[in-house]
């Protein structure tokens, strides 16, 4: 247990609007392992975020975790984060310190009034000791080992002034500021070009190695999962479908939807022939839900078992998955 | 910047000359003029009397030449006399001008400082009976005409309860500033009513937008306290077009203030002016519009540089 440094179990997340329920997330668990990192993997709308944001407890207001535990493995002894008050202190303590986050787009994330050394040097103010010129020169000192050149300079430039690459460096910059145990990355490269997608991801690495930081990536691109990955959640719909190490379901995936998922992803050096299969239909309505497996309206192996929701089972003790045929599948596992 | 600073104050010179030429048309073209105004309607007069007045005035010439007559005058810093008595217009505006800043000064401060106030409460506790019922009060302030306000405050405060003056700003019987403050007190409010209504709701939905932004989010992430992401990082987003809207409403209050000058008997420009229309006090009517016209100019440009220094993201003059 020790190298778990948070567990989520049977997380339920609903959301409400206009008095009908939106199961955003629907019983979910996994692991976030210390210095490994957990790709979870989804379209738009799965839960990806909402799950990230009931983690960091920064849920929207018409919100709520309903059931399920969040522990976070501290030094200090578990913490219960579902227990916790949205923005009581004790949340904020660790938000920021210990668990931290970077969004998707650094365009919109940062403050645009507020210079980048301002914004870092609020999370140092408020987490540790430092002040003054201490705390001055340790932004800097972020700042450098984030690869950000003349960042004596730069502290005092505000974020329309840098570019989309160095903007998101200057977000992970913020995240990393307190040494935290776990980051969490939504989708930290989309709105990137992918030159500087590779350079965030290496020193996300980087990070990685040296402070034994675990890390959840939230991410769609399937190509991310297979470079960075140690494990891999893939969701839909509210529930982890499938999940285990990369090799697992890379390499063995047991779920129909995981395997659409990777014939969809065109190969290189396949050339232009190559068959590139489109999952058929669309995600359903959140409102109005199919009844049992979630994908089976969209799945091509459906049968009558699949109207009730599957269990989840391990076929191997790493590898787990949602489905009433995992056993054909596991046996065809190519 | 200083250049772009001075750029614009060279370009206000043309535009305010500009705007009174079009002003100056505008009283030409409108019947009558200074002389059928000095005789008495009850005297019959000689023509030929009436065209040597004229004459005599200066009133023959054509409407560019007496154009220009009046703007070498004033680019000298001579406004001419009141056609009304004969007073004049720089000492009559000296007089009168410190009443209606007074007034609007105090106005616009209380109405900047209770409408963000008031506006931020509202976006903060969006969906609650406050919100609901700051909304209804300032749908009401917006929509209702001020000198109903004004004449509502005098029946109730000046007349049934005595507590403050009908009207007027100082008083032969006054020693001191601080006496004629009981005076002030109502035109002020009365006037600041809608201008703090306008920038309340403005300032809630500019503080509802900031708020819905990402970085409000990352704010939260960092483990900030709920008052520093909402005032530091919220109100000083939305502060922007706030500040904005404010300096905009800085020259309606000088026209706010002809009708709340009027209700409360107040001596400023604003009454000036509505005496000297009803006059056809040519000369005034001219000074208080180009007065009103440079400060208009002056204040957009006030804005221009105040926006550039509370959001980085505007630089002045495409450096």
């Amino acid at each position: 247990m020790s190298d778990v440094a948070l567990s989520v179990r049977n997380l339920k997340t609903f959301f409400y609007t206009n008095q009908r329920c939106n199961k955003a997330v629907n019983g979910v668990s996994f692991d976030i392992k210390k210095g490994k990192t957990l790709c979870v993997v989804g379209e738009s709308g799965c839960g990806k975020s909402v799950t990230a944001a009931a983690i960091m407890q920064l849920l929207p207001r018409l919100s709520r975790i309903e059931e399920g535990s969040i522990t976070y493995h501290s030094e200090r002894g578990d913490i219960h984060i579902e227990k916790l008050e949205r923005n009581g202190k004790p949340m904020r303590s660790i938000r920021g310190a210990e668990i931290s986050m970077i969004f998707q787009d650094p365009m919109t994330a940062l403050n645009p009034v507020f210079t980048i050394g301002f914004q870092i040097a609020e999370n140092l103010r408020y987490h540790t000791k430092l002040r003054g010129h201490l705390l001055a020169a340790k932004v800097v000192d972020l700042l450098r080992t984030m690869g950000i050149p003349l960042p004596e300079r730069r502290i005092n430039e505000y974020p329309h002034q840098f570019s989309g690459g160095m903007r998101q460096r200057a977000m992970i910059a913020m995240a990393m500021a307190c040494n935290p145990k776990i980051l969490i990355a939504d989708e930290p490269t989309t709105a990137l070009d992918v030159t500087i997608q590779a350079q965030i991801f290496e020193l996300m690495t980087v990070l990685k190695q040296e402070h034994g930081t675990a890390i959840m990536l939230i991410t769609h691109d399937m190509g991310v999962v297979a470079e960075l990955a140690d494990d891999v959640a893939v969701m839909y719909m509210g529930n982890i479908v499938e999940a285990g190490t990369v090799e697992d379901v890379l390499r063995r995936p047991v779920h129909p939807y995981t395997r659409a998922l990777l014939a969809s992803m065109p190969v290189l050096g396949r050339g232009r022939g190559q068959n590139i299969e489109a999952i058929p239909g669309s995600t359903p309505d959140p409102f109005d839900r199919p009844k049992g497996c979630q994908f089976a309206p969209r799945c091509p192996y459906k049968i009558d078992a699949c109207e009730q929701m599957p269990a989840e089972t391990h076929t191997t003790p790493t590898h787990r998955v949602m489905c009433w045929r995992y056993e054909e599948f596991a046996a065809n596992a190519t | 910047m200083l250049t772009y600073i001075i750029r614009r104050l060279l370009i206000i010179v043309p535009m305010a000359i500009g705007i009174s030429f079009l002003i100056f048309l505008a009283l030409d073209l409108s019947p009558g003029d200074a002389v059928t105004r000095m005789l008495n309607p009850m005297q019959s007069v000689d023509p030929d009397r009436i065209e040597e007045l004229r004459r005599a005035l200066g009133l023959d010439a054509p409407m560019i030449v007496r154009y220009w007559i009046w703007l070498s005058n004033v680019l000298q810093g001579n406004f001419g006399r009141t056609l009304t008595g004969g007073v004049p217009i720089t000492r009559t505006l000296l007089e009168r001008l410190p009443a209606t800043l007074e007034l609007s000064a105090v106005a616009l401060l209380l109405s900047s400082i209770f409408g963000a106030i008031l506006g931020t409460i509202s976006a903060l506790k969006r969906g609650t009976a406050t919100d609901n019922a700051l909304t209804v009060a300032g749908m009401i302030g917006v929509s209702i005409p001020e000198f109903f306000f004004g004449l509502v405050a005098i029946v109730i405060f000046a007349l049934n309860l005595q507590w403050l003056p009908v009207g007027g700003r100082l008083l032969p019987s006054y020693t001191s500033y601080w006496d004629h403050i009981p005076n002030l007190l109502m035109p002020a409010l009365v006037l600041s009513i809608m201008m703090t209504a306008g920038v309340m709701r403005y300032a809630r939905s500019a503080m509802l937008d900031a708020l819905s932004r990402e970085f409000i989010k990352t704010a939260r992430s960092k483990g900030l306290p709920e008052w520093r992401v909402n005032l530091l990082h919220g109100f000083r987003v939305a502060l922007t077009p706030v500040i904005v809207l404010i300096g905009f409403r800085l020259p309606m209050l000088i026209g706010g203030s002809v009708i709340i000058e009027q209700v409360f008997q107040w001596p400023g420009i604003g009454q000036w002016f509505v005496m000297a229309v009803r006059a056809k006090d040519l000369p005034v009517v001219m000074t208080v519009a180009l007065l009103t016209v440079v400060l208009v100019l002056v204040v957009s440009l006030v804005i221009d540089i105040l926006t550039a220094i509370i959001d980085p993201r505007v630089r002045l003059g495409g450096e």
